[in-house]
Parts: C-alpha cells; structure tokens; sequence
C-alpha cells in the first residue's frame, strides 16, 4: 500500500485531492439542502424511531419464546397421561387375552372386572386433563397475532426511513422533469402512508407495561368499563 | 339459557387468530361460526347473511373494527346486532371509544378461555337471552 502511494504521481495525487473536495463540496451540499428542506428533522424523526423499533424487536423474541415454552410444558404434562392411559389399557388387553385363552378361574376374572371398570372410570379425567393441555398449546398461538401486529409497526417504521433515504437520493438527480415526476410520487405515497400510520387509536399491542393510559389486564378493562357505565 | 345454534361471526386479519376463537367457541358448544378478514368483508356478510353475533377485532386493513362497528350501530338492520370486541389495542382511549361506539364488550389480548366465556355470558344476560 504505502509503495504504491510513493509511486503515486503528481497528476494522480492533484486527482485525488479534488475528489476529497468534491466529496467534501457534496456532503457539505447534502447537510444543506436537507437542512432547506426540512429533512433533518425527519431524519432525526426516523433515528428516535430505532430504540422504538429495538423494545418492538425485545417483545417478539420474549413472546415467540413465551409461546414455545408454553407449549412445550403443556406437552410434557399431557404425555405422561397419555402413557399411563396406553400402558394400563394395554395390560388389561395381554390379561383379558389370556383369560379368554382359557376361561376357567373365575376368581380371575372377577379380579380383572374391578380393575377394568376402575381404569374405565380413571380415563375421563385423564382425557379433560389432556384437553386442557391442548386448549393451553392452542392458546399459545396467540402470539403469532400479537408479534404480526408489532412486526406490521415495525415495517412502518422502515418505511419512514425508507422515505428518508429517498429524499435524499432525489437530490442527486438534477433538476428538471424527471425530478419534479419523482418528487411528486414519492410526495403521494409519503402522505398516503403517513394518513394510515397516525391513527392514535391503532397501536397494537403494549410492547412494555405501564403508563396511566394503558390498561395491563382484562381486569382493568372491566373496571374502566363499570366506571364508564357501561 | 344461551341458543348454541346461534350464528355467529368472527372477524380478524389474522388467521391464527381467528382459528383460536373459532376453536374456543366450539369448546363452548358453538358450532354455527363463520369468519371474514376485516370490517368491510364483515359488513358485506352481515348484510347479506343472517347473524346473531359478532367477535371482531379492531386494527384490520381496509376497515377497521371501531369505523365497522359504527356503520353497524348507523344501519338500521345492524344496529342492535351485539358486538364483543377482542383486540390487543389496550389504552383507555381505545376501551372508551368502544364502548361510545356502542361496543357490547371488550377483551383485551391476549385473553382466556374463561375471559371468553365470562363475557358472552355477561352479554347475554344482559340482552335478557
């Protein structure tokens, strides 16, 4: 590197001086025009929305593993019940096969007609109990809802930077009709995006708890409901 | 004693969501449930179907649950058709305007099954079913 920088002629060093202050002269230009055009701001704008969109990112990892472990517990306390259920069932079957082989002790037989009743009497509580595990798996889904609402705001977020990036890529195009065409679109998509993302009732689900103005429990839902009247 | 045959709609963009509900209600003997995807699919059926009642969520593309819910309580076919709203939007401001919108009630996700049951039955009683 440094061999190739001594070999360095007078012309290419002269080219590469004024490249330095064409790039200077440019970026000198870019912090001014996006100062004229208000665009600074938006940048900062765009910069807040990043810790924002790092708590979004935090709930979906923290619900997505919520979800999994939910459902892996419920599965762990169904299977044993599952397993007793075969087991039992299956050595009653090898003892009724038996007996039925050669159907002569009756006191056998008796014996095995408690046991059988007793197990059909046991399964119902085992099967709601599984049940119950399954409804708790099902319920588990719900993440995907509540991290597709969080993600869907992040995706806002990136268009806003999107939006940004644009703009200043728009001032690289010199002036004429092809700018003023591209200043327009990106002028109607801006303001369409922006009228659907600043619905201040459409925020979706509390990424952090807290604040007077959210309610954290279906209780409180409830309670505001009854205070209201309603 | 709650009509089970009852029909009834459950409106939300996700269909994981809609599952889970559709599921729930069947595990409360409810078994007549069809579904739409936002609040405009939802009108266009309620106004041409027969339904008893609604479960929908709020932020859907298209229409929203809360602008549904008002053209609903404005069509004169619609307006006492009961609404349960089941959404995750959880502020104050949220809950009220619901409940202006003339929202039967509001379950904030994510949600149980008892929570579910609790409050068809509170909605029911109080329509005097």
């Amino acid at each position: 590197m440094s061999g190739e920088a001594h070999s360095m002629t007078a012309a290419e060093q002269g080219g590469s001086d004024e490249l330095m202050q064409r790039i200077g002269a440019l970026t000198r230009m870019l912090r001014q025009s996006m100062r004229e055009l208000g665009l600074n701001k938006e940048v900062e704008k765009a910069a807040a929305a990043i810790p924002d969109a790092r708590a979004r990112l935090d709930y979906v990892a923290s619900m997505t593993r919520q979800a999994a472990e939910r459902s892996l517990n419920a599965i762990d306390r169904a299977r044993p019940l599952q397993d007793e259920m075969e087991a039992t069932a299956g050595a009653l079957e090898v003892r009724w096969a038996e007996w039925f082989a050669a159907p002569d002790a009756l006191a056998d037989a008796k014996e095995l007609v408690q046991q059988t009743r007793a197990f059909l009497g046991a399964v119902p509580a085992s099967t709601r109990a599984t049940s119950q595990e399954l409804l708790e798996i099902m319920m588990a889904q719900d993440f995907q809802d509540l991290t597709g609402q969080v993600i869907q705001k992040m995706m806002e977020v990136i268009q806003e930077v999107e939006h940004q990036l644009m703009q200043v890529l728009l001032e690289a195009v010199p002036e004429g009709e092809e700018r003023e065409d591209m200043q327009r679109r990106l002028r109607q998509q801006w303001a369409s995006d922006t009228a659907r993302n600043q619905d201040s009732l459409k925020n979706g689900p509390a990424i952090q708890p807290g604040g007077d103005d959210i309610v954290s429990s279906q209780d409180q839902v409830d309670d505001l409901l009854d205070e209201l009247g309603f | 004693m709650i009509d089970k045959d009852m029909s009834i709609l459950v409106v939300d963009d996700f269909p994981t969501m809609r599952r889970i509900v559709r599921s729930l209600l069947k595990e409360l003997g409810f078994n007549n449930v069809d579904e739409a995807e936002d609040g405009q699919e939802a009108l266009s059926r309620l106004r041409s179907g027969h339904f008893e009642f609604v479960l929908s969520d709020w932020n859907m593309p298209n229409l929203d649950g809360l602008e549904m819910l008002k053209q609903m309580r404005a069509d004169a076919a619609l307006k006492d058709l009961p609404v349960l709203m089941i959404t995750a939007e959880a502020k104050k401001e949220n809950i009220i305007a619901a409940a202006q919108a003339g929202a039967n009630g509001y379950i904030v996700k994510p949600f149980t099954a008892v929570t579910l049951e609790e409050k068809l039955n509170k909605i029911f009683q109080k329509l005097g079913k």
